[in-house]
């Protein structure tokens, strides 16, 4: 009986699948949305058409009207798998841009969020004419994800994050390179629900995604060792990881300072060295670990730059030093945090060559 | 000596009690509970559990002196026949008035999330038509489907495990015992209300098949159950969602299904609710049946009252749905429920022992 009310047939739709959203020159709100149309042909037969329609308006309210008039039937949302998001609207907030997806009942909210360079449309309009460009994005996204080389970030999920005092987040950073395709440029770190303009490249964001503790299934590294012999640069990929993090405050200066351990284990998975001898493990590990370790202090000192508290150092301090947190400002203060990061290798696998 | 014809057996009234507990209540229970409790709302629950149990013992010393009574005559053997009645009325009207809440509630979910067009009053009369059907049957037949429904629950909680694939944040109750003791109790005291539907154990007692020995038993296991079921679920959405978060969500439960997404589907939220509608749908079914019941009357005319009295609270599920009515609602009647879950038993039992009143033909 309920059907004389809520029902919904899918030849009536169009159903979206990607969205972007962009701050325009004059500040005004632009959304494009990449859909699918289905038209019944009759027979049982569909026909299957991907439309790229654009609103825009002062601010995010109304816009999901406009795009409702310039389609076909129904707008349906819960198919929307990607939420690309471009860099200058990212740097004033994207919290307000969510709202509409955590209020309405059939917007997927488990959909992929990502921050772009330039305008988010760009990468959403990419190969017009052919096959729906969100799921491209989607599966590549998904694939960094298994690889840890980009966090595993919903929609769902970062709402809760922009909601957490005393932890900042990062979120996959993407951009389209000149031959018109879509490429993972790396990470971007935010601070609170803002965009810092501060972004890691693809390297740095999977060893800062092992400095988390948010290490997938694999991830793939390479170092070069020594810059003047030719057979020192190595390729290997994570096994195991182990993190220790600990905060401390000196009692006298007041100073902060957080160490983070991780030891990895991993596999090599090239290293082209004189193959006459045999692989000195012991060596390596050092050389390995102290190269880690050096990234490491370099991306340490970019999230300071970017104030964006990612290891949720505040919240720690919140929870086990409250005194010394309530007399601090930790927007100012958090640049004078020591972030200590050490990285110990251990190789335990050389393929299939000693 | 009443007729014997529709009794339980204990094993049943497992199943009854949990099923006129668990319902609609879950779903707003993070968020009540941790307006004042915080991250310390287990702990609440847990509590608030310890309190049900308690309750549970005094309904049970009390029923145990009349052992074969309905409830509607004990009240009138320990007050008298005017006063009594009064009593009988006021708890008609207290299950009247919560069924019809449990009614509007569900209606209102389902409204919000599954059906947003279809009218308020067409969602209620399916459901209320569907327990007025099982209703009008008798206790036994309930016992029954209450059991069979119980399936579906344990369904649920294992869906629930899924959620734990969700990021989760474990700062977010530390550190323990943080919000003091006198704001964990005010949060037992909220979760208390989402419990109700153990007193319901008043009016089974007499029905139940060997209820000498052994009740005190099945009720603990069945508040066990539901404690350790609502403090579960509280504890997954308290670190799953940041504190200000948890106070923005509507229906926490619901909102951590729906960021749940698997290859072969989506859109958990919407499969957990359609299977929820059951135990939603028995909380209804007991306060309709308990209703039914706490006026003393014949087995002939019982099968009218529950007809007359399910369109009563259809009737009542008509009121307009805005958060500021239904909010008010429930105000007055958790004010109900603390008269009939705490005061009337607590004070018919103390009576009940000043002045030696046992059940008839029993030797004090």
């Amino acid at each position: 009986m309920t059907g004389c009310w809520d029902q919904h047939q899918l030849v009536d739709k169009t159903i979206v699948n990607g969205i972007s959203f962009d701050l325009t020159d004059e500040g005004r709100i632009l959304l494009k949305a990449r859909n699918i149309n289905i038209k019944s042909k009759g027979g049982g037969q569909f026909e299957i058409e991907d439309e790229l329609v654009s609103a825009e308006r002062p601010t995010m309210v109304g816009l999901s009207m406009d795009i409702d008039s310039k389609s076909a039937g129904r707008v349906d949302y819960s198919q929307t798998h990607l939420l690309l998001i471009g860099d200058e609207l990212a740097k004033q907030g994207i919290h307000q841009t969510l709202d509409s997806f955590y209020r309405g009942k059939d917007s997927n909210i488990a959909a992929k969020i990502a921050i772009t360079k330039g305008k988010a449309h760009d990468v959403l309009s990419t190969e017009k004419d052919k096959s729906p460009i969100a799921f491209f994005i989607l599966q590549m996204i998904e694939g960094a994800e298994e690889t840890t080389f980009l966090p595993e970030e919903t929609i769902f999920n970062i709402w809760t994050k922009i909601l957490t005092p005393g932890k900042d987040f990062i979120l996959p950073y993407l951009e389209k390179t000149e031959s018109d395709k879509i490429a993972i440029a790396g990470v971007a770190l935010l601070n609170g629900d803002k965009f810092s303009g501060i972004t890691l490249s693809k390297e740095q964001s999977t060893l800062l995604l092992l400095l988390l503790d948010r290490f997938k299934k694999t991830n793939f590294m390479s170092l070069i060792l020594n810059p003047t012999s030719e057979d020192r640069s190595i390729a290997f990929s994570t096994r195991k990881i182990k993190r220790d993090m600990e905060i401390t405050v000196d009692k006298t200066s007041g100073d902060i300072t957080c160490t983070i351990d991780i030891s990895i284990q991993v596999e090599v998975n090239s290293y082209p060295q004189n193959l006459k001898e045999d692989l000195n493990t012991k060596k390596l590990n050092k050389e390995i670990s102290a190269g880690l370790t050096k990234q490491a202090k370099e991306i340490t000192a970019i999230l300071l730059e970017a104030n964006s508290d990612v290891f949720g150092i505040e919240m720690e301090l919140a929870k086990r030093h409250p005194d010394v947190w309530k007399k601090m400002n930790w927007d100012e203060d958090y640049k004078n945090t020591k972030i200590e990061p050490k990285v110990n290798v251990e190789i335990i696998k050389t393929g299939n060559v000693f | 000596m009443i007729t014997k014809k529709y009794s339980i057996t204990k094993f049943q009234l497992f199943f009854v009690l949990i099923q006129s507990q668990i319902g609609i209540g879950l779903f707003s229970l993070p968020n009540v509970v941790q307006e004042s409790a915080k991250g310390d709302s287990w702990i609440s629950i847990i509590l608030a559990g310890a309190g049900v149990q308690f309750l549970l013992i005094v309904y049970l010393f009390l029923l145990k002196r009349f052992p074969d009574d309905e409830f509607a005559q004990i009240t009138q053997k320990i007050l008298g026949r005017t006063l009594g009645k009064i009593i009988n009325f006021f708890f008609y009207f207290y299950f009247i008035m919560t069924g019809s809440l449990s009614t509007i509630l569900m209606v209102k979910l389902i409204n919000l999330q599954l059906l947003p067009i279809t009218p308020n009053w067409m969602i209620s009369l399916l459901i209320l038509s569907a327990c007025i059907y099982l209703t009008i049957s008798n206790l036994k037949i309930i016992a029954r489907f209450f059991v069979l429904a119980f399936t579906l629950i344990i369904l649920l909680l294992f869906l629930t495990l899924f959620t734990l694939l969700l990021p989760q944040e474990i700062q977010f109750i530390l550190p323990v015992g943080n919000s003091g003791i006198k704001n964990i109790l005010i949060g037992s005291n909220s979760a208390l209300f989402s419990m109700v539907g153990f007193e319901a154990l008043l009016f089974l007692y007499s029905f139940i098949i060997h209820n000498n020995k052994g009740v005190l038993k099945t009720i603990s296991l069945a508040n066990i159950f539901v404690t350790g079921f609502y403090t579960f679920i509280v504890f997954i959405c308290l670190i799953s969602f940041s504190p200000d978060q948890l106070n923005l969500i509507r229906e926490p439960l619901i909102f951590l299904f729906r960021g749940l997404s698997f290859k072969m589907f989506a859109r958990v939220d919407l499969i957990f609710l359609s299977f929820w509608i059951v135990p939603m749908t028995t909380t209804i079914i007991a306060y309709l049946f308990l209703a039914s019941k706490s006026l003393r009357n014949e087995e002939k005319s019982y099968k009218k009252i529950v007809v007359i009295n399910g369109i009563l609270i259809f009737l009542i599920s008509l009121i307009p749905h805005t958060d500021e009515i239904t909010n008010l609602f429930t105000k007055y009647i958790s004010y109900l429920n603390y008269a009939v879950i705490y005061v009337i038993p607590v004070l018919l039992l103390i009576l009940s022992i000043i002045f030696k009143k046992h059940e008839t033909g029993e030797t004090a």
